[in-house]
């Protein structure tokens, strides 16, 4: 290796590289797609005013969007939207984080350590199948009224689809390149977040993306239960008057929630996997 | 599992390599699933000496790949043993690296950070890894390329990347298991090229395994042939045609007669064996 200087500077390359990934399309504000999508959303919204203001004449029954929009900016002016969003944020997102730390390290566990995969293996297909939600009293009763019950709810929610996904993830890793890390003496641990890691990343934010979800109804169910604030809370109370304009703003602002949480994933998600689709 | 005993010490300025490899009475076999088993290599024994280009060919189920990943440590053989400079090979070790069959790139990782991974796995700090990289990456032509991935790579780039994945961590011993096998012809002879080139600017003891005769003949020193299953070292052909060997070297009357000594020597006309 003395003659490291004498570099191939010069050489022919033996096929040209391949093009560089083009940058990711932009959709024109004014695709087709947008379009329909906006369309699809105004047309609902129209069908909904229009049968709440003309067959059902009857707000207890159902509230017409214009009157849930005037009672949605009413609660934003006086702050109790927000502050009981950010009740149910903290709750979600508290119970979310620890779900899905523990759903990887225990998916991660189960590859390791098979004695672990086959004690567990029972008992986590069983859980993931279960309504499991209807735990939520009993938590309840364990963890008070306070934000800790609804984490606790969040996540057993959340921690049982991410403990299957981390599995599937690690378990699709490329024997190849395991060989690879061994064959460099990588040891347990850096083969293990070198290889099997980043192969099980795209596994793990779907998890994620299909978790946020049930953490959300996790949260509205448990607060349901018993909460001091929230908006599973506002839920209740506004049902208890049959005030459907309240009960709506806070069905869409969990509805907004999701889809927000979801979409973050999702582009987390495909930015992860983009390595997949050009190799 | 690794053996850090040899190669110590290695960072650069490189050293020049001294390798003695003695395959002693090797043997290889496998339990079969519901009993039985599978004898890959038989009695094999071999002596390669150091700084020597040794390409392997034989039909495939001979236990070509079985050798090599028994002399890189990956496999142990059931009988014999496996020396280096006198020490026996139990494990994988810094003095040994492998280009594997396909470029086994991590996709997620740019051409760097590939070349870097076997010296990340041996706990070389990074801001030393980068520049021996570098070096590696320009000594096999890769210049420019350094931030892309596997996947915007041509099959002859990615095994440049292999390959300089492997040279990065200055072995003594280079071990490349059929790492053109997947290239297209034209591809094939410029990596062959390409590889002699790299090859007598690091000067590492290199065992090669292929099935194409005249890929053999054209890169080794000694072309061991291997029979069918059980596996065993049927003939050792010497080439010895002058060095370096230039692309033209391919049209050299002498390289036809070696190829065609080789060629009979290789049971019948296996399908998988040409003579190109």
């Amino acid at each position: 290796m003395t003659q490291l200087t004498q570099t191939s500077a010069g050489l022919v390359t033996d096929d040209a590289a391949l093009p560089r990934r083009p940058p990711a399309q932009r959709t024109g504000a004014l695709s087709t797609r947008s379009l329909t999508q906006l369309s699809s959303i105004v047309g609902g919204l129209a069908v909904w005013e229009l049968v709440a203001r003309f067959l059902i004449h009857n707000t207890a029954f159902l509230a017409p969007p214009s009157l849930v929009a005037i009672r949605f900016w009413q609660m934003l002016l006086d702050g109790s939207l927000v502050y009981n969003s950010w009740v149910s944020f903290e709750e979600l997102i508290g119970g979310f984080v620890l779900g899905v730390v523990a759903g990887v390290a225990i998916g991660a566990a189960m590859v390791q350590w098979k004695p672990v995969d086959h004690a567990l293996e029972v008992w986590i297909s069983a859980l993931y199948a279960a309504p499991i939600v209807a735990l939520a009293p009993i938590l309840i009763i364990w963890f008070g009224f306070g934000p800790w019950s609804k984490v606790a709810v969040v996540f057993i929610m959340v921690v049982f689809p991410m403990i299957i996904n981390t599995q599937a993830g690690l378990e699709s890793v490329d024997r190849r390149l395991l060989l690879v890390a061994r064959s460099f003496c990588g040891s347990r641990w850096k083969t293990f977040r070198t290889v099997a890691l980043p192969s099980a990343a795209p596994f793990i934010v779907s998890g994620m993306r299909q978790s946020v979800g049930r953490g959300l109804v996790g949260v509205v169910v448990g607060e349901l239960f018993g909460a001091k604030a929230g908006l599973g809370n506002i839920i209740t109370t506004a049902s208890s008057v049959f005030d459907m304009p309240t009960l709506f703003v806070a069905v869409v602002t969990l509805a907004l929630a999701g889809v927000i949480l979801t979409g973050i994933l999702r582009s987390f998600e495909l930015r992860l996997a983009a390595w997949r689709d050009v190799a | 599992m690794c053996d850090f005993a040899r190669g110590d010490g290695f960072p650069p300025p490189y050293r020049l390599s001294v390798a003695l490899i003695e395959f002693v009475d090797v043997g290889v076999s496998y339990q079969r699933r519901g009993g039985g088993e599978t004898v890959a290599l038989e009695q094999t024994s071999l002596t390669i000496a150091s700084g020597e280009f040794i390409c392997i060919v034989g039909p495939s189920g001979c236990g070509k790949t079985t050798l090599l990943h028994c002399l890189d440590g990956l496999h142990t053989p059931t009988s014999g043993r496996i020396l280096i400079d006198g020490r026996e090979i139990t494990a994988p070790g810094r003095d040994r690296a492998m280009v594997f069959q396909s470029a086994s790139l991590m996709p997620w990782r740019n051409v760097v950070r590939n070349v870097t991974y076997g010296l990340e796995l041996q706990g070389v700090p990074v801001r030393e890894a980068i520049p021996r990289a570098q070096a590696m990456i320009d000594l096999v032509g890769l210049s420019g390329f350094e931030d892309r991935h596997p996947g915007e790579l041509s099959g002859g780039m990615q095994q440049r990347v292999n390959l300089a994945r492997a040279l990065v961590i200055d072995p003594d011993v280079i071990l490349l298991d059929e790492p053109f096998a997947a290239l297209d012809a034209q591809t094939r002879e410029l990596m062959q090229t390409e590889l002699l080139r790299v090859w007598d600017a690091t000067k590492k003891t290199a065992v090669f395994i292929t099935h194409q005769i005249s890929e053999a003949v054209y890169l080794a020193d000694r072309v061991v042939v291997m029979s069918a299953r059980p596996g065993h070292v049927k003939a050792i052909v010497p080439v010895p045609l002058p060095r370096p060997r230039p692309a033209s070297a391919r049209r050299d009357p002498h390289m036809f007669e070696i190829e065609s000594q080789v060629g009979a020597l290789i049971d019948g006309a296996h399908p998988e064996v040409v003579a190109v």
